[in-house]
């Protein structure tokens, strides 16, 4: 009887080493590839928002809907573990959404973003958005991991959260072209240091660009809203 | 049971997929070992990623009896400045050990990939 699997066969069982040498998330690299071919040919700004849950990225959101809707069409990706609480709230403020739930997994993928852009399209009877942004799930550990195929990602550290954050998720950090410090008008309440955050997410990522804002003060808001005009701007 | 929670779960079902591609243009039965280079920097749990593995290939009998063995790489820099490179712990603000610079380029550390399988053809 053969030792290696057990049958009862005298067959020689031959190995060979065979070289890869491909990355582990090659099959989602290239569905985001796709995405991104597909997003640049229609011209669209696709942006994908990071941060813990309840850092306020569907508050800016909502308040970026209503600085912009007038100029710019915006298209929105909700992603959460359940519900359609915040396609919901969207879609109030005027914008399409389609909420992707993803029943477990504590991030987005590149087919998910694939599936749900088309969805999107549909429900915009087969207009494109300026600007598509992607809330991924509230996770600042696993969605950094994750391209979808988007031009930006945004991470986002509220002040309640604390300074501490970008030396404790680093990949975030580094994986972002844009830093926003949300609830600053909450800083005269916090511990909050705001010279070391900066400090430290510019030591892990030098080319990062930093806001400050706050969505109930509108603090920093015109910076943001610049930008995004910009970018649009560059596709248009 | 796809995208199921943390990302090292994800990371190994897509590694199944790849796996069945690789089995399938080489014509093997099955595969024996996967060898993998993870760097220190690359965000993955070396442990997890082989509990999530081991848990999954039960699944699939071309790699149930697949073992993964993982190289962690790792983290060097060469320093732009005075050229030294040198391996640090050093996740987060690493200088140069000579010159103290700050002005660094990776060499390695940040590596998630599947260097080579071993089949049984």
């Amino acid at each position: 009887m053969c030792d290696v699997c057990g049958c009862s066969h005298d067959e020689v069982h031959e190995t060979k080493v065979v070289d890869v040498n491909q990355s582990l998330l090659r099959a989602n690299d290239e569905i985001a590839l796709g995405n991104r071919k597909h997003f640049d040919e229609k011209g669209i700004l696709a942006i994908n928002l990071i941060s813990s849950p309840g850092s306020g990225k569907t508050t800016l959101l909502e308040k970026t809907i209503e600085a912009l809707q007038k100029d710019i069409s915006i298209g929105v990706l909700e992603g959460d573990i359940e519900t359609e609480l915040d396609a919901e709230r969207i879609r109030e403020k005027g914008a399409p959404a389609v909420q992707l739930t993803t029943g477990g997994a504590c991030h987005l993928d590149s087919a998910l973003i694939h599936k749900g852009f088309h969805a999107l399209e549909k429900q915009m009877n087969g207009k494109n958005p300026h600007i598509l942004f992607i809330e991924n799930v509230g996770n600042l550990v696993c969605p950094s991991f994750f391209n979808l195929g988007e031009h930006c990602r945004v991470v986002l550290i509220s002040v309640p959260e604390g300074h501490d954050k970008p030396v404790k998720y680093p990949k975030a950090i580094k994986t972002s072209q844009l830093l926003i410090i949300t609830k600053s008008d909450l800083l005269p309440y916090f511990d909050f240091d705001c010279e070391k955050i900066k400090r430290d997410a510019l030591a892990l990522n030098p080319s990062l660009t930093i806001l400050v804002t706050s969505a109930t003060t509108g603090k920093g808001m015109e910076d943001w809203v610049g930008f995004l005009k910009q970018e649009v701007r560059k596709r248009h | 049971m796809r995208r199921k929670k943390v990302h090292e779960v994800s990371v190994a079902l897509g590694m199944v997929d790849e796996l069945r591609k690789i089995a399938e243009k080489n014509s093997a039965k099955k595969i024996l070992n996967v060898k993998l280079k993870i760097g220190r920097m690359s965000g993955i749990v070396t442990d997890s990623l082989k509990f999530a593995f081991d848990a999954v290939k039960l699944e699939h009998p071309f790699i149930a009896s697949a073992e993964i063995v993982i190289e962690e790489v790792p983290l060097v820099y060469t320093c732009n400045e005075c050229n030294r490179s040198f391996d640090t712990d050093n996740m987060y603000f690493p200088s140069c050990p000579d010159c103290d610079s700050y002005n660094l380029r990776l060499v390695s550390g940040e590596e998630q990939h599947i260097e080579n399988v071993e089949i049984e053809v």
